[in-house]
C-alpha cells in the first residue's frame, strides 16, 4: 500500500496533505445513481413484459425492443460507468498525494456526460438504434462518447503524471489501462465496425461487447475493490506480485475472447477455438485477484458485521469468482451447445455487472458520500437493508435464469419439443425472475434514498473518519 | 521486468498498450485476411459441394424492411444463426428437411449483422419463404392470435403501416434463401 493509505491509521500526517474538492466526484456519482434508480424501473418493466407480454405492447416506444437497450446502455453507462469514473476523480488524487489536475474540466465531463445518457434515452426510445449490441447508440452520440473520454483520460493521466509519491498503486495501474483499452475497445465496438458486415462485422461487435465488460468494467471494477478492500478494512494488501500477476494477465489475455460469443456459429472454428483457449486462461488473472483479496481479509472477516462497505466488496468478490468461472465453462463446445443464447446469459451477465462490480461501486460510494460531504451515512441500517435486498434478489435472479437456462436448453437440444412449449415452461422462472426483480429494485430505493439522505442532511452528523 | 510498471508512467501505459495489441490484432484484423469466406458472397452451382444457390444484395425494398426489423429490436430476441448443433438443424428446417448450417459467406451484405446472442423466440435465420404475407399480417397484430403461449409483444403499427409492412415482410421472406435447401416445400410452390 502506498503511504497514504496507511495515513488513514496516523491522522497526524494530516496536514501535508492537500485539500480535496471533490467536486467532479460528487457530480458524476449524484446523476449516476439517479440513472441506476430511473433504469431500475425500466429494468422492473421489462421483467414483468416477460410474464404480461402485451402490456404496455401497443405504445410504439415502451416494447420490449426500444426498452431492452435502454435498460442495457442506461446501466452500463449511465450507471456503473459514470459511478466508476466518480469513484476514479475520488481515489486518484488521494492516490497520488496532489489535488486532481483540473476540477473545472472534471465538472465538464460530468455535464457532458449527463447530455449523453439524456441523448441516449431520446434516441433508443425513439428507435434510433444501430442495431449492434451494446453500440445502439447514434454516430453523434458516440463521438461525444469519445469527447468525454478523452476529457475524463487527460485529467487523470495529467493527475498521475504530477503525482506525489513515485510508486503507483495497483488501483492506479488499472486505471490507466481502463482508459488506454477503453479507447480502443470503444473505437473499435462503435466506429471500426461500421466499415465491415456480416461475420467480420459481428467479430469487431464481440469484441467491443466481451471487452466493454473485460476491459472496462472490469479494471476499473477492481481498482475500486483494490483501493476500497484494504482501505475499508484498514488492513494491507495482501501480496503486491499476485496483483501485478493479476493484471499483466488481464492486460494480456482478455481481448483474445470475443469469438467465444459464436461458438457453433457462423464464424471460422479455429477462431472460436482460439477464444475457447483463451476464455480458460482468464482463470488465471481472475483467481491471482480473488485470493489476493481472500488472503487481505484472513482473520479480519469479522468486519464484514458491521461495515457495509466491505459487506458489498466481499460479496461483490464472492459473485466476481463465480461469474468468472461460470464464463469459461460455458465457452467449452459441450457446455456452450446447451447454455447458449438461452436465459443463462442474462443470469451470467447480471452476476458480473450487478452482483460484482455494481456491488463495488456501491461500496465505494457508501464509503466516499460521507467523507466527500464531511459527513455520516444517514442510516446504516438502512444500508444493511439496501444489501439484503440486492443479495436475496440477486441470487433469486441469478439462480433462477441459471437453472431456467440450462433446462431451456436441454429442451431445445431434444427437437420432439416444439419450439412453442420451451417458451410456455420458462414462465415460471420468469415471474421469480419478476419478483427478483423487485427485490432488487428495493435495494436501489434504499440505498439510492439513503445517499440522497445523507448529501441533504449532511449537516445535522458528525463527520466520519477519513 | 513489469516491475518497471509500478513507477514508470510511461512503461507502464506502453507495456499495458503492447500486451493488449497483440491479442487484439491477432483476433480482429488478421482473421478476416485468413478466412476469404468472411467476405465473399456465398455461390455454388455444383450439388456435390452441399446445397446450390447464389447471395443476392438486398433491394431498396428489402433493405427498408430490415431497418423496421433493426429499430424495433427483433434482433433481441431472434438469433439468425443456424448453429453447427444438430438440433438447430431439425428446428430450422421445414417439413421434414433438416436446414444447412449457415455460413459466413450467407451474411455478407449484412450490415449491421442480426446474428443475435438471446433466442427468447425462434431462430429466423432460414425463416424466408416459410409463412407468407397474410400469416405475418396476423402474427404482427397479435402473435398470440396464431401462436399460443407466446410472449411476443404485439406490433399493430407496423401492420397499419403498409409500406413498413410490405417492406418488412419482403426482408423476412429473403432470410436464409440463397442456399436452395427446400426447393419443392416453398408455401408459394
Amino acid at each position: 500500500m502506498p503511504e497514504e493509505t496507511n495515513s488513514s491509521v496516523n491522522p497526524s500526517a494530516a496536514p501535508s496533505w492537500p485539500v480535496h474538492e471533490d467536486t467532479t466526484a460528487k457530480w458524476f456519482l449524484i446523476s449516476s445513481i439517479a440513472y441506476f434508480f430511473i433504469v431500475g424501473i425500466i429494468a422492473v418493466v421489462i421483467a414483468a413484459k416477460f410474464v404480461w407480454p402485451s402490456l404496455l405492447g401497443t405504445v410504439q416506444y415502451l416494447t420490449y425492443g426500444r426498452l431492452r437497450p435502454l435498460h442495457v446502455n442506461g446501466m452500463l453507462f449511465g450507471w456503473l460507468l459514470a459511478a466508476d469514473m466518480g469513484l476514479t476523480y475520488f481515489m486518484v488524487p488521494r492516490l497520488c498525494g496532489v489535488k486532481l489536475w483540473s476540477e473545472k474540466l472534471g465538472v465538464a465531463t460530468a455535464a457532458l456526460w449527463n447530455v449523453i445518457v439524456l441523448g441516449a434515452v431520446v434516441s433508443l426510445l425513439m428507435g434510433w438504434n444501430q442495431g449492434l449490441e451494446y453500440a445502439e447508440l447514434p454516430l453523434a452520440l458516440d463521438v461525444l462518447v469519445v469527447v468525454a473520454w478523452i476529457m475524463f483520460g487527460a485529467n487523470i493521466f495529467l493527475t498521475i503524471a504530477s503525482r506525489k509519491y513515485d510508486q503507483m498503486y495497483v488501483s492506479i495501474w488499472y486505471i490507466m489501462g481502463t482508459i488506454l483499452w477503453t479507447a480502443f475497445v470503444y473505437l473499435t465496438g462503435n466506429f471500426a465496425v461500421l466499415f465491415a458486415t456480416g461475420v467480420n462485422q459481428a467479430n469487431l461487435n464481440w469484441m467491443y461487447v466481451h471487452n466493454a465488460v473485460g476491459l472496462i468494467f472490469t479494471p476499473v471494477g477492481l481498482a475500486i475493490a483494490y483501493y476500497f478492500i484494504p482501505k475499508s478494512s484498514n488492513t494491507p494488501l495482501y501480496s503486491h506480485k499476485l496483483s501485478m500477476i493479476g493484471f499483466w494477465a488481464l492486460a494480456f489475455v482478455y481481448v483474445w475472447t470475443g469469438a467465444h460469443h459464436m461458438i457453433h456459429g457462423p464464424i471460422s472454428q479455429w477462431l472460436q477455438t482460439i477464444a475457447i483457449a483463451f476464455s480458460l486462461m482468464l482463470l488465471i488473472p481472475v483467481w491471482a485477484v480473488v485470493y489476493n483479496f481472500f488472503a487481505t481479509m484472513k482473520g479480519q472477516w469479522y468486519q464484514l458485521k458491521d461495515n457495509i462497505a466491505l459487506k458489498f466488496l466481499m460479496s461483490g468478490v464472492v459473485f466476481y469468482l463465480l461469474t468468472c468461472f461460470q464464463g469459461p465453462m460455458h465457452s467449452l463446445r459441450s457446455v456452450n451447445a446447451i447454455v447458449s443464447k438461452t436465459d443463462w446469459i442474462p443470469g451470467h451477465a447480471h452476476m458480473a455487472v450487478l452482483g460484482a462490480f455494481s456491488f463495488f461501486a456501491i461500496a465505494g460510494t457508501y464509503w466516499m458520500i460521507p467523507r466527500v460531504f464531511k459527513t455520516s451515512l444517514f442510516s446504516e441500517g438502512l444500508a444493511n437493508w439496501s444489501f439484503w435486498f440486492m443479495m436475496i434478489g440477486g441470487l433469486g435472479f441469478f439462480v433462477t435464469l441459471r437453472l431456467g437456462g440450462f433446462w431451456q436448453g436441454w429442451q431445445w437440444n431434444n427437437v420432439a419439443i416444439p419450439f412453442i412449449d420451451t417458451v410456455v415452461a420458462l414462465k415460471p422462472v420468469w415471474i421469480v425472475r419478476f419478483f427478483s426483480g423487485i427485490l432488487m429494485f428495493l435495494g436501489i430505493v434504499s440505498f439510492s434514498y439513503n445517499i440522497m439522505a445523507t448529501i441533504l442532511g449532511a449537516k445535522d452528523r458528525p463527520a466520519v473518519a477519513a | 521486468m513489469l516491475r518497471k510498471a509500478d513507477s514508470n508512467f510511461g512503461f507502464a501505459v506502453v507495456a499495458a498498450l503492447i500486451f493488449f495489441f497483440i491479442g487484439g490484432t491477432l483476433t480482429t484484423v488478421v482473421p478476416p485476411l485468413v478466412d476469404k469466406s468472411w467476405g465473399k458472397a456465398f455461390e455454388n452451382n455444383d450439388p456435390a459441394k452441399g446445397p446450390t444457390g447464389k447471395l443476392q444484395p438486398y433491394t431498396e425494398l428489402e433493405l427498408k424492411g430490415r431497418a423496421v426489423y433493426v429499430r424495433e429490436g427483433c434482433w433481441y430476441c431472434h438469433t439468425q444463426q443456424t448453429r453447427t448443433l444438430l438440433s438447430d438443424t431439425k428446428r430450422s428446417g421445414w417439413k421434414g428437411v433438416d436446414s444447412p448450417i449457415s455460413t459466413p459467406d450467407e451474411f455478407v451484405y449484412d450490415n449491421p449483422h442480426m446474428f443475435g446472442t438471446k433466442r427468447t423466440g425462434p431462430d429466423l435465420s432460414r425463416v424466408g419463404g416459410k409463412y407468407d404475407t397474410q400469416w405475418h399480417r396476423t402474427h404482427f397484430r397479435n402473435p398470440r392470435d396464431l401462436v399460443p403461449g407466446s410472449i411476443m409483444p404485439p406490433f399493430p403499427w407496423i401492420v397499419e403501416n403498409q409500406e413498413e409492412f410490405t417492406a418488412l415482410v419482403a426482408y423476412m421472406q429473403t432470410l436464409g434463401r440463397a442456399k436452395n435447401w427446400r426447393p419443392d416445400n416453398d408455401y408459394e410452390k
